[in-house]
């Protein structure tokens, strides 16, 4: 018998009894279904993630102090000496393969423009932040490297910051009081967008000199530089340049051989990796979950299949009688089973799609479909259509055509 | 086909010595004790016998359905012992014809393709299955009812639907078996003049039957009792000597 004829005598079979056999593919449908929904939600927030981390820049390491181990105790940022100007030139002139240095102090700071008032993030920074984090600018101009070193009261401010405060009209120019100091707006950025669900737009950025000497409060050394951004050339390698700038930074900083750093570099990469591991245990758990809705609906489709092969009997008993090898038998039924799996992993997989495209719509959440996981539904749909097809289409095929062609 | 299907000198069936017994819990059970008979080409033979005589269990053997526990049983010359499951199934496809007596066609299914249903079967694929089938039910006189599913057509019509798939493959021998069980007795008429024509044309037809009524259309009668042939003669006359 041909495979164009096991087809059609298996539809014949299915189409006797449609609500049965879209019962019995509930339990796939069901399980195709939810698997293709948390997946794409999950894909949908993975994808953004990512998206994220990509516009922080991959090929960014920043420097914190700390991580100083003292007495078994392990410190946090602040117990260690401070970063300065001094590791930065070191990092500028001793380390192979780095862009860009920028220092950066954050801090928050209520902001008056007008009558409209907005809490934000100061960042006290050198001029090359902007080249560090790949940032354009939408209006006026960046500080450059002389004004970042002067205690000038100019900022550039973020898009969250330019909306808030001043909504279409253009801020260059105007001034405004950041902790009550007044500061000459000259320059606004581009848009950015999320990133690890902060707001990067959220952000002013002052001269780090000016910085230190009206917003920070109390700094430890006068050229404390809080933390330290890298960027690194895309053609050197992230890790290359990471290692060779910790041993640059332990011998400036003195730190022993044996002791450990007292300052810590995290780089995007890891991030990334971390989130990557995560994802791993996701989609592992997500795979579970459909192997065992698929096993209990490939249950559902054997118990179905055998009163199927039992009500048939008689028509197996025929077709023995007028010439049907074990083995048309056999194809018959597993086709019948993998026929019904496949529609129900069809019917599953546009449910899913649906389902997800209305979780999109109405949370507006972003979701990922992504062709990987079609194929896998459908190729897993039919493996149990095969699995849990093969028993009952084996007993149908080893009946006895004599007492088949007997049973009432 | 086998070679000697087309050779006219040798037997649709040869039987010698048959047996067959089975193992029915703690008892052995001798279905057939010793059976041999010859059916020739172009004969029409009834075998008749009250339940229990073994006759259903020589249908099964002559239908490739069955194997005989000890002895030869020849179908077109070819030992049935010597075939494996999917040779008997070979064999039963382009050999043997059969025709029961609740007609089992496929319901929901058309006549059409019931009378195809063997073909699909068939090694090697006919060229034109739908043109077979449809001469078939034609022969059988359903020539307007084609489309029609089981449940539109009557008892009688079921059975020259049945009768149409038995034919379609060109077999050596129609096996009927009480083929008109089912039906009242002008439609059985009917069926049983439909068999006498068939033989006319040429067709070897054996029917199995417990009636004499049915059995008395044909030529031959081969009468079965506990698993042996107590009578083999010729229908002629047979019931007038029955009513005396």
């Amino acid at each position: 018998m041909s495979l164009l004829e096991f087809l059609r005598t298996a539809m014949i079979a299915l189409r006797r009894n449609v609500l049965r056999s879209v019962l019995t593919t509930l339990g796939i449908i069901i399980g195709v279904g939810s698997v293709i929904v948390m997946s794409a939600i999950g894909g949908g927030a993975s994808r953004q993630i990512e998206q994220q981390i990509a516009s922080l820049g991959t090929n960014q390491l920043t420097i914190f102090p700390g991580s100083m181990n003292v007495g078994g105790r392990q410190g946090g940022f602040g117990s260690a000496p401070p970063l300065t100007e001094k590791d930065l030139r070191a990092i500028r002139e001793r380390v192979d393969g780095v862009v860009a240095v920028s220092g950066q102090m954050n801090n928050s700071a209520t902001i008056v423009a007008g009558s409209a008032n907005w809490v934000t993030q100061v960042q006290g920074a050198s001029a090359e932040i902007q080249d560090v984090r790949d940032w354009p600018l939408s209006a006026g101009r960046f500080y450059d490297a002389i004004e970042a070193s002067s205690r000038r009261k100019i900022a550039v401010i973020g898009a969250t910051v330019a909306r808030e405060l001043f909504g279409g009209s253009d801020p260059v120019g105007t001034t405004i009081r950041v902790n009550n100091v007044p500061f000459e707006i000259i320059g606004v950025l581009k848009a950015k967008g999320q990133a690890g669900g902060r707001d990067q737009d959220d952000v002013i950025f002052v001269p780090l000199q000016t910085a230190r000497s009206r917003l920070m409060g109390r700094v430890r050394v006068p050229d404390e530089v809080g933390q330290i951004l890298v960027k690194v050339d895309e053609e050197h390698e992230l890790a290359e340049v990471q290692a060779d700038l910790e041993r640059v930074l332990r011998e400036r900083r003195r730190v022993a051989a044996n002791a450990q750093d007292n300052f810590a570099v995290r780089n995007f990469a890891d991030i990334l990796a971390t989130r990557s591991a995560t994802q791993r245990t996701l989609s592992l758990l997500l795979a579970s979950a459909a192997a065992i809705s698929l096993i209990v609906g490939g249950i559902g489709i054997m118990n179905i299949m055998l009163v199927s092969v039992t009500e048939r009997t008689r028509e197996i008993g025929l077709r023995m009688a007028i010439g049907a090898k074990g083995g048309d038998i056999l194809g018959q039924f597993l086709t019948e089973a993998v026929l019904l799996c496949l529609a129900g992993g069809f019917i599953g997989l546009t449910l899913g799609v649906g389902i997800s495209v209305v979780v999109s719509s109405i949370f507006q959440w972003p979701v990922f479909i992504s062709p990987g996981i079609i194929l896998v539904a459908i190729f897993a749909s039919a493996a149990v259509g095969v699995i849990f097809g093969y028993v009952p289409a084996r007993r149908a095929s080893q009946l006895n055509p004599i007492e088949a062609l007997r049973y009432e | 086909m086998n070679e000697a299907g087309a050779n006219v000198k040798v037997p649709v069936v040869a039987a010698r010595d048959l047996t067959k017994s089975y193992q029915l819990g703690e008892q052995a059970v001798h279905a057939l004790r010793g059976v041999s008979f010859e059916i020739h080409r172009g004969e029409f033979v009834a075998i008749m016998g009250p339940s229990g005589s073994g006759k259903s269990t020589l249908m099964n053997m002559i239908g490739a359905l069955d194997v005989p526990t000890s002895g030869e049983l020849k179908i077109d010359g070819v030992d049935i012992a010597t075939l494996d499951r999917d040779q008997l199934a070979g064999l039963r496809n382009h050999t043997i014809g059969f025709v029961f007596q609740q007609f089992n066609l496929l319901a929901r299914t058309t006549a059409l393709d019931n009378v195809k249903l063997p073909l699909t079967y068939a090694m090697p694929r006919p060229a034109d299955p739908e043109a077979m089938a449809r001469q078939r039910l034609e022969q059988v006189g359903l020539g307007s009812r084609m489309d029609h599913v089981p449940s539109q057509l009557s008892g009688g019509q079921q059975q020259r639907v049945a009768i149409a798939r038995a034919l379609v493959n060109n077999p050596s021998l129609i096996l009927a078996d009480e083929p008109t069980g089912a039906l009242d007795s002008a439609t059985s008429l009917e069926i049983l003049n439909l068999f006498k024509a068939l033989n006319a044309q040429g067709m070897t037809v054996i029917m199995v039957t417990h009636e004499l009524d049915v059995a008395s259309h044909a030529k031959r009668l081969l009468r079965v009792r506990d698993g042996q042939i107590v009578e083999d003669r010729p229908v002629h006359g047979l019931l007038e000597e029955s009513a005396t």
